[in-house]
This record gives structure tokens, C-alpha cells and sequence, in this order.
């Protein structure tokens, strides 16, 4: 199952396992990000001999998986040929629920599993008006941006909400095994989560046929709608839950939390080789993206560099892989 | 403009595409003023050849002379400044703007920065002239019917002063008098010296258009025929090589039994209202009509595409159809009018597309075995042509790509009415007779099937009655075995019984 990190051309062939002519060439093109992940880590390692220690990486993960997360349900919106702006606003919506629901004594699971109910009832009901009614997901989910950022800062005024005093509930999102953070085990169980259900269901591969070809996948009899507002109904869940991990973390609900986190897991998607337009790519290319965007921003705090130097040199990555991808893709295209 | 002298010699083109070898050493010879005909079954190659002509592909091997000189587009752009005009099948015009910025895209009459709207508009009614249109350059092409839009192409070939200009299957989307009008525009054509490439698959058109054709096969060179002394009957025989079936008349009884599809009315308010129309099982019901008749609305209304009052019954039963999900539950299937917008996910993989309706079914899982399971007999069966079950689908011949529309309904399974619309457009004739065996074949299960094509001469070879739409209504109804094909015709352009 290793065989698809990366590029878009990895995914669309990479799915199927039979391919079986130049299958040497085609992995080293399919796991190309893969590859730069790596390499990008062994620079690490050498410009700053802290990278490896094991706090650090701990470090780096407990920072990744909150926004990894959310760009996995992310990726399942964009492989419809959707997009999810909500999803910093629905996050800090649920980040506020799970603490406002804890504060006066309701128990923790509860608590939790009302926070990703209310996120994916946010989610579905954004997807479901695209859906149903045929609005760019765009729109209605940049209107659900600002009416749910505006929803959370009415729940307490704009004031930050105390969690309780749960030791179980700060442990989900603080705690660690061993050197492994709990959130970032999260992450790779949702990861592997989303990649079974894409793969490994009926459920995935309608996701992939709409995203390829909405009116056709309409007129093989596919349940386009209720595909669509399922993903927004995942997205918006898995945002919620990031929101609930970082409440977790702080012990306290910011409405202020996640603002611009879309775009940050917008690019963790598109540089995992996920196309915008939908049909091609999947969650382990955002995965490799996730961390490789971590360990970037990591690399400059151990180098000592600012974050308006950060800002530039993701910006700039980010571009130089779009541009990979696309030369990759249109070689594969002609070969 | 000596007759004797090459306007383009291509020789020895090779293209090869992962797993195929779309052209073997292909030969092309096209003289000035001349109207050359470039035939051949899908994926002969037609189309790659034209487009390594016009710059979008590069060939492997083999080399191409315009007018003498060695000639090498690497883009289309170069091909166009070379004076190589296209006319694509899918027309390359921008819907939501105007004729005259279509005709004039990129090459506006400029005063510094500004558009002089004036002279563009000049220049694009002399350009719509030229080709007998009429309409006004100042409408939206989108708002056009396909006729207009596929004159515009052709208006917008010519805006480029065109050394060769490349028709690829013009007539597929054009009615007689239309044709009739494209075929002046081409005489005008050569009568200056340009010379045509002209692409179709209708024998009769290229008899009476092209002074010689080229036929492909299987990326080859089969032959070069001089059109005044040869017959159409030779130029087909190249076409597909060894004898195969060609669309022969239906020489079996027409079925008998309960109707399977009883429609009493289909009524769409101002488009369409069909009343009392049979399919029986194993039965095939052509629908022949002109364009716009309401042959597309019948079967999208019964396919639930559209708000419709469908008054039905399938197998005895009540036809409810709240969308096409349901009536892929009620046992309808359909074929849509365009296998590329509708039909197929082009960027998905051949066994991915031939069973993505197979798959809703507990316990929801493994698709990707499932799917192959099902596609691999399903395909064998249809004798599709690829690579491998991997392929994707965008990469097919226009005919293999129909044969994967119908395996999509196969894989399913439990189809009892079978809804075409137009499933030969754009299929050479080979491809034509092997989707209407499987057609047959399908029938001969049990399926109803409800044909609608715009060639007659298919309908009267493959249907078991034909009904006649006419502006809406269905007002005859005729058994090709007892009705001339003329008389039939006659009631589609007229909509009167003879």
C-alpha cells in the first residue's frame, strides 16, 4: 500500500495494483514526494543536530496532526471536486462546544461525540445546500467561514471557555506513549481510516467517480448528493475533532483558534498531489504533505528563523512542487 | 496549382502511446486544391495523425513536407502559422463569448490597447458569410445551436489564411441543408488552391466531396483510392480489413409477448407528449425524428432526468422515477448522447468506469476486486480493446469507449429496458455493426430496448418497428420490413403519413 505517496499521477494509477509494466519507473515517480520528504528530513538532521531527538520529532508531531486531521477530511471534499473553507471556523466551534459541554459536568465522551455531531451536521448541511442545490461548495462554505466564526464568538462573547478539570480529556490531546503524542496517533489512525474507506469501499470509489465526472457518475445512478454532503459531513466532523484535541490541549476553548486553517490544509492537499478538479489523488500524498510542511516550519525554528521568513519559504515550496507535479504528470501523459 | 505537385507528403509516422502503437509508418499525400479524404475505423489513427499535423503531438519517427519544405510543428500554434487548420470534432470555441470574439480569439484588430469592435465585427461577418451563415456575430456561442457553432469553427479555420485545412467529421452534428452549405465552402476552398483534409465516416458524403481518400488501418496506410473510378464498396472493404458484419437488415421475427415497457403518456409541457408507446422484452424500438424532435427529452423523461409526467408501466407495475437513481433501481439503463460528458469518468481506469454501477451492493466493499471480477467478463464479452483493465478510459477509440458504456449496465446486471441515444454518433462502421451485435445480443436476453438515432438506415437494419417523433409527438409508426426506407423519411421531415 505503499505505493502511491505523492504526485497526482501516483494516485490515479496507484490505486490499482495490477499495473504491472515499468513498475520500477512509475514508483519512483509516484512516491517522488515521498522522496523529498526524506530528503528534506536528512538536511534536517544535518543542519540542526536537534531534528532527531526524539522531543523534537515528538514536538513536531503533536504540532501537525491538529491541522493533518483536518486536510484528510479536506482531501475527501476536494477529490469530489469540492472545498471546505469552513473548516478553521468549524473547528473552533467544536473546540468551544466540547468545553462549554464539559464545564458544567458532562461526562467526556458525550461532551466529545455531541462537538463532532454539531461539526458534522455544520459540514453537512454546507455540503448538502451545494449539493442539493447546486451552489459552488465555495460559496456556501466561505458563508459558513463567517457565520460560524460569528456563531462562536456569540456562544461566550468572545471570552475563551474553561474545559474542566478532566485528566482523561487533557490527556487526549497533551498526552504522550512513550515519545508518541497522542493527537499524532490519532492522526494515523484517521489517516488509515480514510484510506480504507476510500479504497477499500463502495463508498471511495463513488467519491473518486463523482469528482471524475459528476454528470456521469448521475447517470450510472450514483447517489451524487448524498456523496457530496457526506464528505462535507467527514470534513466538518474531523474538524470538530481537531478543534476538541486542541481545547484538550489548552484546557481551555478559544474562539479565536484556527483562523487561516484552511489554507493550510488546502496546501497540505494540493501538495500531496490531490487534484483541485477533483477524480485523482488520496489521503497518504496529504499525509507525506502534512509532515513535510511540518518539519519545513520545524527546520527554521531550530535554524533560528523567523516566521515571516517561514511564510516565504513554504510559499515558495509549495510552488516548486505544484510545478514538479505538473511536469511529472504531463511526462507521464506523453511517455 | 499544377496538379502534380504536393501541397503536404507525410511518410513513415510513427506514434506510440503506453501499450499501443496508435501509428506504424503511416503515409499521407495531399495536392493542392484538393479535397482528400482520411478514412478509416476508429482508432485507425485518423485522429493522431491530424493531430501530429496540426502540432499537438509529436511523432516518434517519420517526417512531413508542406509545400516542399521539411515542416516540424512542435505546437498547435506553430501548425497554425504554418497555415494548418483544424476543424475539431469537439469544437474549441468559448461558449460564453460572442461569434465575432471567437472568430477573431487572439487576433483582434487592435488600436494600442483597444479592441476596435467595429472592424472585429466587419471582419467576423465576412468570415460568417463566407460560409453562407446568416446569424448574428454578436451572439453568445453557447446560445447556438450545434449546426451554427460548427459553421463558426469553420468561419474561424478561415479567419487564418489556411494552406491545409483538417475537417474532422464535420457532418456528424450537421442536417442535409447545412451540409449542403459546408459543401459549397469547400469547393470555394480548393477553388483557391487550399487543399482540404476532410475526415467522416458517411460514404456517401466523401463520394461526393473528395477527389481522393486515404484509408487507415490499425495505424497503417491501407490504401489510396482516386474517388472518381473507385466504389464505395472497395474503400469500406479496406476500411475494415478482412470481411466482417456489416449493419444488415434484422432477419429475425419480430418478438412477441406482453409489452415489458408500457408508456401511456410521457408529457414534458411545451417539449414533448408520446402517448401510447410499447417495448416488449427482447423487442428493439427505434425512435427516428429530426433534431429537437424529442427523441433526447423521451428518454431522458423516462430515465427521470428531467421533470416529467411519465404515465408507465414496467413489467406490469407502476413506473414511479424520481431521478436516475431510481431508475437504475426500476431496471431502465441508459446510453447517454454523449459518452464523454455523460457516459464515462475519462480519468478513471477502464474497469473502474465498467462497474462503478455494479458496486452498491452489501457488503459495500473491495470495489477495486469486485469491479474486476465483474469487468473482465463483461469486456471479453463486448470485445472492448485495451491496454489492460488500468487503462483509462480518455485513452480508447471512440467505439471501445461506447462498448464500455454498455459494460457499465452489463456489470449491473437486471436491466430490463435499455434506453440508447445516439450510441454510433462519431463510430466508424465497423465499430457501428459490432455495438449494434451486442445491441442484439442484449436483446435477445430479454431486454427491451428503445433505440433513438438520426440515421434512418440504422434504425431500419436493427429495429423491430420504428416510431416517429415529430415536434414532440410521436405520429407514426412503421415495421421496416414492410415499409420502404423512403416513405419513413418522408414522415420525419414532413411529419404526415404519405
Amino acid at each position: 500500500m505503499t505505493t502511491s505517496l505523492g504526485s497526482t499521477v501516483a494516485s490515479t494509477t496507484g490505486k490499482e495494483r495490477g499495473g504491472r509494466s515499468r513498475r520500477g519507473a512509475d514508483l519512483i515517480v509516484k512516491s517522488n514526494l515521498l522522496l523529498v520528504f526524506l530528503a528534506l528530513c536528512v538536511v534536517a538532521s544535518l543542519l540542526a543536530p536537534q531534528f532527531l531527538t526524539g522531543r523534537n520529532i515528538a514536538n513536531l508531531l503533536q504540532q501537525s496532526s491538529l491541522t493533518g486531521i483536518v486536510a484528510i477530511g479536506m482531501t475527501m471534499v476536494v477529490l469530489t471536486a469540492g472545498i471546505d473553507l469552513s473548516v478553521g471556523s468549524v473547528a473552533a466551534f467544536g473546540g468551544m462546544t466540547v468545553a462549554l459541554l464539559m464545564a458544567p459536568g458532562m461526562p467526556v465522551l458525550p461532551a466529545i461525540l455531541l462537538s463532532l455531531a454539531i461539526g458534522a451536521a455544520f459540514g453537512a448541511v454546507m455540503g448538502g445546500l451545494s449539493a442539493y442545490l447546486s451552489l459552488p461548495s465555495f460559496m456556501t462554505t466561505l458563508a459558513g467561514l463567517t457565520a460560524i466564526r460569528g456563531l462562536t464568538y456569540l456562544l461566550t462573547d468572545g471570552k475563551p471557555a474553561q474545559a474542566g478539570e478532566s485528566e482523561v480529556f487533557q490527556l487526549l490531546g497533551g498526552g504522550f506513549v512513550g515519545y508518541v503524542p497522542i493527537v499524532g496517533i490519532i492522526f494515523v489512525v484517521v489517516t488509515l481510516l480514510a484510506a480504507g474507506v476510500l479504497r477499500g469501499t463502495t463508498f471511495g470509489e463513488y467519491v473518486y467517480a463523482v469528482g471524475s465526472n459528476k454528470e456521469a457518475a448521475r447517470l450510472s445512478g450514483l447517489p451524487v448528493r448524498g456523496v457530496i454532503t457526506t464528505v462535507f459531513a467527514v470534513s466538518g466532523g474531523l474538524a470538530a475533532l481537531a478543534g476538541v484535541l486542541l481545547t484538550s490541549r489548552l484546557t481551555v476553548g478559544q474562539p479565536t483558534a484556527f483562523s487561516g486553517l484552511e489554507l493550510d490544509a488546502i496546501a497540505a492537499v494540493v501538495l500531496g498531489g490531490t487534484n483541485l478538479f477533483g477524480g485523482r489523488g488520496g489521503v497518504f500524498g496529504t499525509f507525506v504533505a502534512v509532515l513535510l510542511l511540518s518539519v519545513l516550519r520545524n527546520l527554521c525554528n531550530l535554524l533560528g528563523l523567523g516566521s515571516f521568513f517561514q511564510m516565504v519559504v513554504t510559499g515558495l515550496i509549495l510552488l516548486v512542487a505544484l510545478v514538479l507535479n505538473m511536469l511529472i504528470e504531463r511526462r507521464g501523459a506523453r511517455a | 496549382m499544377t496538379g502534380t505537385e504536393e501541397r503536404l507528403r507525410m511518410t513513415g509516422i510513427v506514434k506510440r502511446f503506453p501499450g499501443t502503437v496508435a501509428l506504424d509508418g503511416v503515409e499521407l499525400s495531399v495536392r493542392p486544391g484538393e479535397v482528400h479524404c482520411l478514412l478509416g475505423e476508429n482508432g485507425a489513427g485518423k485522429s493522431t495523425l491530424m493531430k501530429i499535423l496540426a502540432g499537438s503531438y509529436q511523432p516518434e519517427e517519420g517526417t512531413i513536407l508542406l509545400d516542399g519544405q521539411p515542416f516540424r510543428p512542435a505546437t498547435p500554434h506553430a501548425g497554425q502559422a504554418a497555415g494548418i487548420a483544424v476543424i475539431y470534432q469537439e469544437l474549441d470555441l468559448l461558449p460564453d463569448l460572442t461569434v465575432a470574439q471567437n472568430l477573431l480569439l487572439g487576433r483582434a484588430p487592435r488600436l494600442g490597447p483597444f479592441v476596435r469592435r467595429g472592424q472585429r465585427a466587419r471582419l467576423a461577418r465576412e468570415a460568417l458569410d463566407r460560409v453562407g451563415a446568416s446569424f448574428p456575430v454578436t451572439t453568445r456561442v453557447g446560445e447556438l445551436p450545434i449546426a451554427a457553432q460548427q459553421l463558426t469553427a469553420i468561419a474561424k479555420a478561415l479567419t487564418a489564411d489556411a494552406r491545409v485545412i483538417v475537417m474532422d467529421e464535420p457532418s456528424a452534428t450537421l442536417g442535409e441543408s447545412e451540409l449542403l452549405a459546408v459543401f459549397e465552402v469547400i469547393r470555394s476552398l480548393t477553388a483557391e488552391g487550399r487543399s482540404v483534409i476532410f475526415i467522416s465516416h458517411r460514404m456517401d458524403e466523401v463520394m461526393e466531396i473528395g477527389d481522393r481518400a486515404t484509408v487507415l488501418r490499425d495505424g497503417r496506410t491501407a490504401g489510396v483510392y482516386d474517388l472518381a473510378s473507385t466504389g464505395p464498396d472497395e474503400i469500406v472493404a479496406a476500411m475494415i480489413g478482412e470481411a466482417s458484419e456489416l449493419v444488415g437488415a434484422t432477419d429475425r421475427p419480430a418478438p412477441g409477448g406482453e409489452p415489458l415497457l408500457r408508456v401511456e403518456r410521457v408529457h414534458v409541457p411545451g417539449l414533448l407528449d408520446v402517448r401510447d408507446l410499447e417495448v416488449r422484452p427482447g423487442e428493439v424500438v427505434g425512435l427516428a425524428g429530426l433534431g429537437g424532435a424529442g427523441r433526447t427529452t423521451l428518454l431522458r423523461a423516462l430515465f427521470g432526468d428531467l421533470k416529467a409526467q411519465v404515465t408507465a408501466r414496467l413489467d406490469g407495475r407502476p413506473l414511479k422515477v424520481a431521478g436516475p437513481a431510481a431508475a437504475v433501481r426500476a431496471g431502465l439503463a441508459l446510453v447517454p448522447e454523449s459518452r464523454k460528458e455523460q457516459g464515462l469518468m475519462l480519468g478513471l481506469s477502464v474497469s473502474r468506469n465498467a462497474a462503478i454501477g455494479a458496486l452498491g451492493r452489501p457488503p459495500w466493499l473491495l470495489p477495486g476486486r469486485l469491479g474486476r471480477r465483474l469487468a473482465r467478463p463483461a469486456l471479453a464479452d463486448l470485445g472492448v480493446k485495451t491496454a489492460g483493465l488500468d487503462q483509462l478510459v480518455g485513452q480508447l477509440s471512440g467505439g471501445n469507449q461506447q462498448k464500455i458504456v454498455l459494460a457499465k449496465w452489463i456489470t449491473r446486471g437486471g436491466i430490463k429496458v435499455l434506453l440508447l441515444d445516439e450510441p454510433t454518433r462519431g463510430l466508424d462502421v465497423g465499430a457501428k455493426a459490432d455495438l449494434y451485435r451486442q445491441v442484439r445480443h442484449l436483446a435477445d436476453q430479454g431486454v427491451a430496448v428503445l433505440l433513438a438515432s438520426s440515421e434512418l438506415n440504422e434504425l431500419t437494419a436493427n429495429a423491430d418497428h420504428i416510431q416517429v417523433l415529430y415536434e414532440g409527438r410521436n405520429v407514426a409508426r412503421f415495421d421496416p420490413r414492410t415499409s420502404p426506407e423512403s416513405v419513413i423519411a418522408h414522415t420525419v421531415i414532413t411529419g404526415a403519413t404519405a
